[in-house]
């Protein structure tokens, strides 16, 4: 099978944050600071990445700040030939500091918010952060690098996107994101204080169609379905080992945010292998390229060159089996297992939305119950 | 939104840049890339010819004239209405700004 180059790393150069949200993406075993990999290390990755075709380097975490490092991690993409772009929460980001990563080269920011309301947004991050990233977002708007704002929504705050995307466009931002969250790690763990409504979902999708209208030649919106309400899976990653390669705080190379919860994939560390290697050779991004892997009714179903059976992690975590169809896929025979949470996330007895206009304490001795916080390793 | 108007003068929006000549592969034929949030658009002939004239300095109105006197006998009326489309659907995407 020809394999193809791949088009983006995720540099996930840290898991230390200073937020706790509670839809964190990231593995509930955290990598501890004193396993991250060099400032010399990441240069010979974007070196690597470079070399094998790579066209952008996404920084991510953890919050990739954490680094103090992190201005020479983007020169050296730059240096590279990579397209640049930080994935923050701005906290640590000064305006000297940020004047310093555009004059490395920094190309892109992507700022995300918990919400419009401040108190709402800082007990979701489990952080006060809310007011910073607003002053950020004026500073970014000084600079000349694209700026994109990422809003995540869920059962908590959907009720007002309205307000969320009117809040969002006083910043000023090319683009905005709309993400729903996805149930991996943490998130997963908080499914049930997070998952919305149907009802929620379709009044939320009215309201993003009529601000794409209105917005549309000033701020993009991107804006997916959520995968478990909609008919077919998510095109994780764009295909397992098909454009992205995800390089963890630890070296350890990665074909999706997730992957290490399958068992029996041994994972390649790029402090013994090269990056070349990896992406062709190694068993774990072969182990489900291409369609030699699928079972029915992936096999032989004609969305299989769209979603590529969906999400091998999302399989393990919900059906067991990372070789199953993904069970967000209306076709899987595990499907079920979807619907079930979805019937939960609906019934009348299901988690309640929070009261209009609660304070900050209120809202925390309710969080108590409701969910767990990320925590972030030493 | 419309087209660009005559006197405007498109650009590449913030943040979006052409990948360096010595970052692309030579190839045979020749191609250049525009690097964006979250993508790249690899380009060649007319859709080439057309951005590497969006420098920010010319306007609208040149890059058509330019334009019409490389494609000679196309029609001119054509050329504007393809090449305003062109950067509208661009500007949609805030890949281009005018």
């Amino acid at each position: 099978m020809m394999i193809p180059n791949p088009l983006a790393l995720i540099a996930e150069i840290t898991h230390r944050c200073p937020l706790h949200c509670v839809y964190c993406s990231n593995p509930l075993e955290l990598a501890g600071a004193s396993s991250e990999l060099s400032t010399t290390e990441w240069a010979d990755i974007f070196e690597q990445a470079g070399k094998l075709g790579m066209l952008h380097a996404h920084f991510t975490g953890g919050e990739p700040l954490a680094r103090p490092d992190l201005t020479e991690l983007v020169a050296a993409a730059r240096d590279a030939g990579l397209y640049t772009n930080l994935i923050t929460s701005g906290i640590g980001l000064a305006e000297t500091r940020l004047r310093a990563l555009v004059d490395a080269g920094l190309d892109h920011i992507q700022v995300s918010f918990q919400d419009s309301r401040e108190d709402a947004a800082n007990w979701i991050a489990g952080a006060k952060a809310h007011a910073h990233k607003i002053e950020l977002s004026r500073l970014i708007g000084q600079q000349k690098l694209a700026f994109t704002v990422n809003l995540v929504v869920h059962r908590q705050n959907i009720d007002h996107i309205e307000e969320m995307m009117a809040f969002i466009e006083q910043l000023e931002p090319e683009r905005m994101e709309i993400a729903h969250t996805q149930y991996y790690g943490w998130a997963l763990q908080n499914r049930a204080a997070l998952l919305p409504t149907r009802a929620q979902l379709e009044k939320a999708a009215e309201a993003v169609a009529a601000a794409e209208k209105r917005l549309a030649g000033r701020i993009r919106i991107d804006s997916v379905v959520p995968d478990y309400y909609a008919r077919f899976p998510k095109a994780c990653m764009g295909g397992w080992g098909r454009r992205l390669m995800l390089i963890n705080p630890a070296g350890k190379a990665l074909p999706c945010h997730a992957a290490e919860v399958i068992p029996g994939l041994e994972f390649e560390n790029i402090r013994r292998q090269t990056l070349e290697f990896i992406w062709k050779e190694s068993s774990s991004f072969r182990r489900f390229r291409g369609e030699e892997w699928m079972p029915e009714p992936c096999r032989s179903c004609d969305q299989r060159s769209e979603d590529f059976g969906g999400c091998r992690c999302q399989a393990l975590l919900l059906a067991g089996n990372a070789a199953a169809t993904d069970p967000a896929c209306s076709l899987a025979p595990a499907h079920q297992i979807v619907e079930a949470a979805l019937a939960e996330a609906n019934s009348s007895t299901a988690v309640s939305q929070p009261v209009a206009g609660a304070s900050f304490v209120q809202l925390q001795q309710r969080a108590a119950s409701l969910w767990s916080y990320r925590t972030t390793p030493e | 939104m419309p087209p660009p108007e005559d006197s405007a003068k498109p650009r590449l929006a913030t943040g979006c840049r052409w990948r360096s000549e010595k970052e692309s592969k030579a190839s045979s034929k020749p191609e250049r890339v525009i690097l964006y949030p979250e993508g790249a658009l690899r380009l060649r002939d007319t859709g080439l010819l057309i951005l590497e004239h969006c420098d920010g300095n010319r306007t609208f109105g040149e890059i058509i004239a330019e334009l019409e006197a490389k494609f000679g006998d196309a029609d001119p009326e054509k050329i504007r209405t393809d090449i305003g489309q062109f950067l509208e659907q661009l500007r949609q995407r805030r890949i281009v700004d005018y």
